[in-house]
């Protein structure tokens, strides 16, 4: 009796502490999103409120017909850089780490640890002579610069090498029997049976492309139509500094492509985190 | 002459081969596999960061022709160089702080997580996870948006209980506090998952034979969870040090590393370096690398000891 008490009561604190944190969570963005619709005016008019008075949509207006921006281009060349850089990266890592882990070849081990600790750089001690390269490679300014550079990564091939470790290896083998090559094999049934991990390192590409910043930054300096999304919100945030409104619609609108693509595959990321989480 | 040519060719090819030509017998698809990913590593890690070992160790100026070797001389400029060493300061502090908070907020909440039978845990798991999808600089716009000066959510309340506006360009104290707090933010829901990934990976059985001994909840924590997560508490450390050394777009927009460069990380002060003409790039490489060095052997530590752990588990 004493005990079912207790517990109940722990069940209602529980419930109570995940609500406040959700709250919390959520809150900076909750507290933002109806300042999109309220005038110059209004937005830092005391006392707080915080739907407003005067819903009007100028802030949207001049985000989408900027002169010289173009707001919606930004969006989607950020969302093609990203899709396409997440299908060359799961391609070109998982092919590595397949031949890792189940292909034999002379110089195996040097040629692993060479790719593998190329993850221990830092992206900022290679950045300004990363964009002497790409510009040697004259690919500064074009959409091959966002994408290409980013794509091999020492980590994505590690943490696939140890999944196809956990592959049984007579899948291989009956395969082999049926006569499939060792392309084959991994075309045909490594990245079939590797959904879960790949929608996990996939999101993580995603996101890294999606929301990157200072790369964009240094390598598109005169095609204002390859601006990426995040370079774009910060261009406007100091353009618009005392303009609070067009900001927030800017910096908010950004957010709708991840969220989706989230709430699409929200059940393997928040699942998949058992596994990535231990990296 | 030609048959001489393939006997030594097949005598190569013993030699590095030998006795293992069954086992090699598809090298050249892996090879194949792996060469996109071998080319690319190359070109764009490997090849800059031989460029910038190069450059660290030579006078290099973009308008003169010259470079004089230089030896360590770059490396001793940077490492006298206040505004370097204060970044590096910051993002020790910034560290310590944030490391400790994270840990134990994720920690405790990932308790609560756990604790859930009723279902909510579930939704709660997918909320809280959401800020992680957030950028540097989307997040601090929102926060900037915050503690506006002349009337945000914070100074609004503030003001209307007739106390003082906080000025976070202005005070060292609140730039710092504004610098950490969307960091927390951004990074709480995702390292709460791991931690709750960690602890239902615990034996339950752990825990109800602690009961049979008459084991208190303290004593569970102390001899049984903290021990059983330490890879994950490991691997979360280093992830949080490893960002919080690589500090760059919250400082950047919410204070560009002021007041007086309390907020100001190493990676800004890089960013900021990069661009100035003033200081030799090979002094600000020198320092690029130092970074490197630092985050390296501390990720390459953990790394190893985590995997050596494991190996003793298996």
């Amino acid at each position: 009796m004493k005990a079912s008490t207790q517990k109940k009561i722990g069940n209602v604190i529980g419930k109570a502490l995940m609500c406040l944190v959700i709250l919390i969570v959520l809150f900076p963005v909750l507290w933002a999103l109806p300042s999109m619709f309220k005038g110059r005016s209004e937005i830092f008019e005391l006392p707080l409120h915080w739907l407003p008075n005067e819903w009007i949509t100028d802030n949207f207006k001049t985000v989408f017909n900027m002169p010289d921006y173009n707001y919606l281009l930004s969006i989607g060349s950020t969302t093609l850089v990203s899709v396409l850089s997440v299908v060359l990266s799961l391609l070109v890592n998982m092919m590595a780490a397949y031949a890792f882990a189940r292909v034999d070849f002379p110089f195996k081990k040097f040629l692993w640890i060479y790719m593998f600790s190329t993850m221990f750089i830092p992206g900022i001690t290679i950045l300004l002579t990363s964009v002497r390269v790409v510009s040697f490679l004259n690919m500064l300014d074009t959409i091959w610069v966002l994408i290409i550079p980013g794509i091999a990564s020492g980590y994505n091939i590690f943490f696939f090498r140890q999944y196809f470790y956990g592959v049984p290896k007579y899948i291989e083998e009956a395969a082999m029997i049926d006569g499939l090559s060792k392309g084959g094999i991994f075309f045909r049934i490594y990245t079939r049976i590797s959904t879960a991990p790949m929608v996990i390192i996939g999101m993580s590409v995603f996101m890294g492309y999606y929301n990157s910043f200072l790369w964009p930054v240094m390598t598109i300096t005169k095609k204002t139509e390859l601006y990426q999304i995040m370079q774009l919100v910060r261009t406007l945030s100091s353009r618009y500094k005392g303009n609070y409104g067009v900001v927030l619609v800017a910096t908010l609108i950004s957010l709708i492509i991840p969220f989706s693509i989230y709430c699409f595959f929200q059940k393997y990321i928040v699942q998949g985190i058992s596994i990535a989480g231990i990296k | 002459m030609k048959s001489e040519g393939k006997a030594k060719l097949n005598a190569f090819h013993a030699k590095i081969f030998g006795k293992n030509k069954f086992k090699y017998r598809y090298a050249f698809t892996g090879y194949a596999l792996l060469a996109p990913a071998f080319i690319l590593l190359t070109v764009f890690v490997v090849v800059p960061l031989l460029i910038a070992i190069v450059r660290s160790f030579f006078d290099y100026r973009s308008y003169a022709d010259v470079q004089k070797f230089v030896g360590l001389d770059n490396y001793l400029t940077i490492i006298r160089t206040t505004s370097f060493v204060n970044s590096f300061l910051n993002a020790l502090l910034f560290a310590v702080i944030i490391v400790v908070a994270q840990l134990l907020l994720s920690f405790s909440f990932a308790h609560v997580l756990k604790a859930d039978k009723s279902g909510f845990g579930l939704v709660t798991r997918a909320i809280v996870y959401i800020p992680y999808l957030i950028s540097g600089v989307a997040a601090s716009i929102v926060f900037l948006f915050m503690t506006n000066y002349g009337g945000g959510l914070i100074n609004g309340i503030l003001l209307q209980l007739d106390m003082k506006p906080i000025a976070i360009d202005m005070e060292k104290t609140w730039a710092r506090v504004f610098v950490i707090l969307p960091t927390l933010w951004l990074g709480f829901g995702y390292n709460a998952l791991v931690m709750y990934a960690g602890l239902i990976n615990i034996p339950k059985d752990y825990y109800e034979a602690a009961t049979l001994d008459g084991a208190n909840w303290w004593n569970k924590l102390i001899k049984i969870t903290v021990p059983s997560m330490m890879n994950y508490f490991l691997l979360t450390i280093v992830g949080l040090l490893t960002g919080a050394l690589a500090m760059f777009e919250i400082p950047f927009m919410m204070t560009g590393g002021g007041p007086l460069e309390s907020t100001l990380t190493p990676v800004l002060y890089l960013f900021n370096n990069y661009r100035n003409v003033l200081q030799s790039s090979s002094v600000t490489i020198a320092g690029a690398i130092l970074v490197m060095i630092i985050i390296g052997t501390l990720n390459s530590v953990v790394f190893f000891l985590v995997q050596s752990k494991k190996s003793e588990d298996d």
